[in-house]
């Protein structure tokens, strides 16, 4: 920048900070303004101090001007934090209680679901499709409470619904303590279709 | 003989309470971050695009206030699978709580939410500490 901070000719102006001078003695704004509206005198023509002040100021214009026809892009996850604050608002806060001696703490019930979820999809034989939690009434008002958790599958033809119904069962009361904290005392799984292994996944209905 | 120094009193705001919790908050192990609400995301989004407030410690997903020498602080958090949610909601609470009273000097009462769990990729913090435990040492084949 051509502004001399170092020159120590400032010039009070009623109380205010004071105006830093070009080393010629002019005032940078006011050669800026002129070299805007390409109104240099003939001192500002000739003067290498003023010429400075005047090509930072067309430098600036450009950076400005070049800026502002730049069309605006907001950072790809912006559009993401803010669908998802939209969402969350529009939605009813559906929480579950956590256990915690220092005061409340929830844990948002289709979050937990999706984990329940997503922990029977990796189980061989069987498929998630609704998972619901309705918390039991606290038995001694103190501890934790527990829930119920009911889920629908869908299972892989030919398998024995039985056998990889326990172990869904155990995974999701395993889950429940080990992923959640949050105690399940009780699975309740309906088996409503059943799926050929060999069908694409996003082929089943 | 010198006159005693003037008794000095200082107020906090809540502003400064929720970005110090925030602080504290995201370095907690399993929080993959905070989630902030409509008007918080709305306001991220013009700072992050107009560039203002570089310089300023987030407190997005924060709320707090503060009544006399008692805060009140509610977080929203997001984390991974893989960490037990009750467990990470208790040390979000006793991390947050002793940082906001150790710099603040209130008494804090501290409110989790955990608004998700991630399932698609782990914890990268967890993912490295895997990784360097797998890894051998340098020099040992």
């Amino acid at each position: 920048m051509a502004v001399n901070r170092g020159t120590g000719t400032g010039v009070e102006q009623d109380g205010a900070e004071p105006i830093e001078l070009l080393a010629c003695g002019r005032d940078a704004a006011q050669v800026w303004d002129h070299a805007a509206r390409s109104e240099l005198d003939e001192h500002e023509r000739g003067c290498p101090h003023c010429a400075a002040a005047g090509a930072d100021a067309r430098t600036l214009d450009r950076l400005v001007h070049r800026m502002a026809a730049e069309p605006l892009a907001p950072p790809p996850s912006v559009m993401d934090q803010v669908m998802g604050a939209v969402l969350a608002e529009l939605r009813p806060p559906d929480l579950l209680s956590l256990a915690s001696p220092y005061g409340p703490a929830r844990l948002s019930r289709p979050a937990a679901a999706a984990v329940l979820r997503h922990v029977v999809d990796r189980v061989g034989g069987m498929q998630a499709r609704s998972c619901r939690i309705a918390p039991l009434a606290e038995a001694g008002g103190t501890g934790p409470t527990a829930v119920l958790v009911a889920m629908t599958v869908t299972a892989q033809f030919g398998v024995d619904l039985a056998s990889v119904s326990a172990r869904v069962r155990q995974l999701l009361v395993a889950a429940g303590e080990q992923a959640l904290g949050i105690p399940v005392c009780r699975v309740d799984i309906d088996i409503v279709d059943v799926f050929d292994d060999t069908t694409p996944r996003g082929n089943r209905s | 003989m010198s006159s005693p120094e003037p008794a000095v009193r200082f107020l906090v705001g809540p502003v400064l309470v929720a970005r110090v919790a925030a602080q504290r908050a995201c370095r907690v192990p399993g929080v993959a971050g905070l989630r902030p609400d409509l008007a918080q995301a709305l306001l991220g989004f013009a700072g992050s695009v107009l560039g203002q407030d570089r310089d300023r410690l987030p407190s997005g997903g924060v709320a707090a206030t503060v009544d006399g020498g008692r805060a009140q602080v509610a977080l929203t958090i997001v984390t991974w699978l893989g960490h037990n949610c009750r467990d990470l909601a208790q040390a979000v609470q006793r991390e947050v709580g002793e940082a906001v009273t150790d710099y603040t000097g209130l008494e804090v009462q501290v409110q989790v939410t955990i608004a998700d769990v991630l399932l698609g990729d782990r914890d990268p913090q967890e993912r490295d500490r895997m990784q360097s435990a797998q890894s051998p040492p340098p020099g040992v084949r």
